[in-house]
């Protein structure tokens, strides 16, 4: 038992060390910040030379939500207040909470109080609260103190009369003030928001946050993940942690599944969230991370409730909604609860299925379906229609239909010929429309109808082939 | 990383900091420097802010540039000098330049503005010869020199009246966008005539004013008072009242103030201020118009010319000056770009000399000495800042980030971006989420790539609607929401034309 106990302490604290580091900003920006020429660095030289040059300047950050604006940002920050300790205050406001004039120059007045040791009266007016500001700027630029302002979600203050930002830029026009007023937003056109006064005012730097290539993801992923050699952890655990780490992020499995998961959205905070997943699914039993952790993340990551939905449907409703599905295909847009019941009769009859249910069971599963937003009326009017009247309308595309029915336990292998039909009709059909064959166009659909009420199992290459060489 | 300033730093340097004692260069920390420079600055109040770096720089000059001392005497000879290149590195030219180059320095002279100048310092001076009120608006584009104007008018003015034995005018100059209220600035015009004299109740300041100035006696012999208001359309109210009362004070009997509006729109006096055209008292107006090629080259030579050296080849300040005269004529972006070639080309120097010590293999004292020698070898010539500088500033001054952002975006929200495009060509401008995601469905089939789930999809829309470039309505259900392309066709055919699928989808 102890020998079992020392094995899971290095797991537990494996975990407990990768799980501390991905939930760090300043660590997961560190590393991609380490060259001359990233965001860290271009930050960090106009902010210090407009501290050390006594200028005013104003910057933009600019990128998609998770790409580390405000991380970065932080970074610097820190770095600089270490480096000039008494020269930088920093103000901190954000558009969703302080877009409003009078309550932006409260909380900078109060922010400035805060920092400099003063009292600050609730009851001052926005005459009050401007004046102190511009005095205060005054006075910090005589004693050579930079007033950093951090504007997040800046194009909330970009909107109404924008007169915060035209007295903090204003300011910033005139000698005596010391200021650096850098905005963050996600919105790239944000500098068209601005009224012209204003952006004549701005200086337009900008600085893009760009998600990072593929080399820079992997050299990132094994930074990440990899144990430090020197900690506490037993070093021949470390090792061959790291050993198996590479081997994994080095296989083509892997790096097909990170490409699938990057391929929406390919930021960083959306791949430190994937990577948290994967390590906490750790099997602490064996004490390394594997190729299944991860997929097992993916999948938790990528949930489809309509599938499961499907899942929990039982056979009858499964095959109304295959019965809704062709209606569908044979362009049959408006149906309501009896045409399903005609449709489902006339598959019952042409392919001689055994299970025929009575149609007040068949009401039930319909209703079933409608509570489990499957399918939906596709008019809000006729409330004083009986259920069986109504129009409906499917709400999960044939993809959807078809992935669920693959992935049902018992699913009866001839609802999925039954959906085939629908993969490659529905684009010849468009695709007959296209070329403008109207008599083809109808013989194409009386031909569905009889395949779908008639008896053989035409292989659909067949029929493929038949149609191009009608096309061409 | 390291600081700046130890980067810049020479071992001349050091040579010339012992002997300027005071000046301390060390750790990176400059302000004691900056105080120093400060302080003199404000001891002399009538030179401009670069005076004191004139003294300092040729004597420096001589001493740390071992190649220049014939340079320097033969600048004693010439009338005008012939001015050398600057020296990048040097840390306290870099300084001088960018504080040249900077909004918030005012120049001691304003040059292309003489004629407006003119026109608003004759009205002035007309008015307070006559101890007439009148009302003059000065309207142009933002970044045009209004208000650099109006302030020298100002001194001029107050120069020009102790000067003629006449009362020199009190000056009220405010900015409208810091009044809470718009009839504020009754309440602060009266402050300023009588300034111990606490407001009744009963009538508003606007109704104060007009009261006194509509009686003889109650400002007899007081002074004329110049007020300057800027930024006028913040005062604008929905039923104007209170610029008309502004403009009205002019036109009583006993008047005395004289009333600078600066604004952006030309046609404010016609729109806002009809009333005034039947009292025969409409306000002159004085239009500043945007700056032209030539107009903002002379400028920024003005500004470079109390620095006795080149900072900027020719060229590209005549490209500089040409794009932003074609693009707005704003004076500001004309600094904003110059400043910022320069600091792109102090970085380039940056690199080449952090590249040069690190390949030498002895410590860094020596490769410090080694390494000033042999680039003031290669590159004396190159010590200006030339148009391929210029053109990388311009380009990210004037380039809207869009371009590069789709190009960087994952694949799948490029295909989005790519079906919402063919989507539109038919002239439709908005549509519903479920419309293009079939769309979207029929690209990503006939190229065989999986398509993301409905829910991936909303989620993609909505980044895509933060980043501004889709723009997202608001609907009940999910799939009926409209959307509107908000980035033009041409930037993403532009951006995705490397990729052969996005050509062959677009064309």
């Amino acid at each position: 038992m102890g020998r079992e106990k020392e094995k899971q302490n290095p797991s537990e604290k494996a975990l407990n060390l990768l799980r501390t580091r991905l939930s760090n900003p300043n660590f997961i920006f560190k590393p991609l910040s380490d060259s001359p020429d990233s965001n860290y660095s271009k930050l960090k030289f106009i902010i210090s030379s407009s501290v050390t040059e006594a200028c005013n300047n104003s910057i933009l950050l600019l990128g998609p939500r998770g790409s580390g604006k405000v991380a970065v940002l932080e970074l610097v920050l820190g770095d600089l207040l270490q480096q000039y300790p008494e020269v930088i205050s920093v103000i901190r406001l954000n558009g969703l909470l302080h877009s409003d004039d009078n309550c932006a120059l409260k909380e900078i007045a109060q922010q400035l109080c805060v920092e400099h040791q003063l009292l600050f009266s609730k009851v001052a007016s926005f005459d009050d609260n401007s004046q102190f500001m511009i005095a205060m700027l005054r006075e910090c630029g005589l004693a050579h103190k930079t007033i950093i302002f951090v504007l997040n979600e800046f194009d909330y203050f970009a909107q109404g009369k924008q007169r915060l930002l035209y007295s903090l830029l204003d300011a910033m026009q005139s000698v005596t003030s010391q200021a650096v007023v850098i905005g963050v937003s996600c919105r790239l056109d944000v500098d068209q928001l601005l009224e012209k006064r204003v952006r004549s005012r701005f200086s337009h730097r900008k600085l893009l946050f760009l998600p990072p290539s593929k080399e820079d993801t992997e050299r990132f992923m094994e930074h990440i993940l990899s144990l430090p050699v020197d900690s506490s952890l037993p070093h021949n655990y470390t090792v061959e942690f790291n050993a198996r780490l590479k081997k994994i992020l080095s296989d083509e499995r892997f790096k097909e599944l990170i490409n699938t998961y990057l391929s929406f959205n390919s930021t960083i905070g959306h791949l430190v969230r994937f990577l948290f997943q994967a390590v906490s699914y750790l099997d602490l039993d064996v004490g390394f991370l594997s190729l299944e952790n991860f997929k097992t993340a993916l999948s938790s990551m990528q949930r489809q409730p309509k599938l499961e939905c499907i899942r929990d449907c039982s056979i009858l409703e499964l095959y109304l909604l295959v019965c809704m599905k062709r209606l569908e295909v044979k362009e049959q847009n408006s149906y309501n609860f009896n045409s399903v019941m005609t449709e489902y009769k006339s598959i019952h009859d042409s392919f001689q299925t055994s299970d025929y249910y009575a149609r007040n069971v068949c009401l039930r599963a319909f209703e079933h379906l409608l509570q489990h937003q499957l399918i939906s009326f596709a008019d809000n009017r006729g409330h004083n229609q009986s259920v069986e009247f109504r129009p409906v309308k499917l709400l999960i595309s044939l993809a959807e239909l078809h992935q669920g029915l693959k992935s049902y336990r018992l699913c009866p292998m001839f609802y999925l010929d039954l959906i085939k039909i629908g993969f490659w009709i529905l684009p010849l059909v468009q695709a007959c429309k296209l070329h403008k064959i109207p008599a083809f166009d109808s013989f194409l659909v009386c031909y569905v109808n009889y395949y779908c009420c008639g008896a053989s199992f035409l292989p659909l290459k067949m029929v493929k082939v038949a149609f191009s060489r009608q096309l061409s | 990383m390291p600081a700046i300033a130890d980067r810049n730093s020479s071992p001349f340097k050091e040579m010339v900091a012992t002997r300027s004692g005071d000046i301390a260069r060390f750790n990176g920390c400059c302000t004691p420097q900056k105080r120093s420079l400060r302080s003199n600055a404000a001891a002399a109040k009538e030179s401009p802010v670069s005076t004191p770096m004139k003294l300092k720089s040729p004597r420096r000059r001589l001493n740390s540039n071992p190649n220049s001392p014939a340079n320097g005497i033969k600048g004693d000879f010439n009338e005008k000098p012939m001015k050398k290149n600057w020296n990048p590195k040097d840390f306290e030219q870099m300084r001088a330049v960018k504080e040249a180059l900077h909004v918030s320095t005012a120049p001691s002279t304003v040059v292309c503005r003489q004629y407006e100048q003119k026109r608003v310092l004759e009205f002035c001076k007309v008015c307070v010869a006559q101890e007439k009120a009148g009302s003059l608006y000065v309207c142009g584009c933002p970044g045009t020199g209004k208000s650099l104007s109006m302030e020298k008018v100002k001194q001029q003015v107050i120069e020009w009246a102790t000067m003629e034995g006449l009362q020199s005018p009190e000056v009220l100059a405010m900015n409208c966008t810091s009044l809470a209220n718009t009839s504020d600035i009754f309440s602060k015009i009266l402050g300023k005539h009588q300034p111990k004299k606490k407001l009744t109740g009963s009538t508003s300041p606007s109704q104060h004013l007009q009261n006194l100035y509509s009686s003889k006696q109650s400002l007899s012999g007081s002074k004329m008072m110049l007020i300057i208001a800027d930024e006028l359309d913040y005062l604008i109210t929905k039923d104007r009242a209170v610029l008309h009362d502004l403009f009205m004070l002019t036109t009583f009997p006993f008047s005395k103030c004289i009333l600078l509006g600066i604004a952006n729109s030309i046609d404010l006096a016609d729109r806002f201020l009809p009333r005034l055209q039947s009292l025969n008292c409409k306000p002159m107006v004085v239009t500043f118009r945007a700056y032209s090629k030539d107009q903002i080259l002379s400028i920024l030579q003005e500004r470079l010319s109390v620095l006795p050296y080149i900072v900027f080849q020719q060229q590209a300040l005549e490209l500089c000056a040409r794009k932003v005269a074609a693009a707005s004529g704003d004076m500001r972006k004309a600094l904003c770009v110059c400043r910022s070639a320069a600091e792109i080309h102090e970085a380039e120097l940056r690199e080449c000399a952090s590249n040069l010590s690190l390949t030498s293999v002895e410590g860094e004292f020596i490769s410090q000495q080694t390494a000033p020698a042999l680039e003031i070898f290669q590159s004396q010539e190159n010590n200006t800042v030339r148009i391929d500088h210029m053109a990388l500033a311009l380009s990210k001054a004037f380039r809207s980030p869009i371009v590069d952002t789709i190009q960087s975006l994952p694949q799948h929200q490029q295909i989005i971006l790519c079906s919402a495009v063919k989507f539109f060509r038919g002239g439709k401008k908005d549509t519903t989420v479920g419309e293009l995601n079939k769309s979207y469905i029929d690209i990503c089939k006939s190229s065989l790539i999986p398509p993301v789930g409905i829910l991936e999809f909303l989620s993609i829309l909505r980044v895509l609607n933060d980043q501004g470039l889709f723009k997202l309505g608001q609907s009940r259900d999910d799939k009926s929401k409209r959307v509107t392309l908000k980035v033009d066709e041409a930037d993403i055919s532009f951006a995705l034309q490397g990729v052969r699928f996005f050509r062959n989808c677009l064309q």
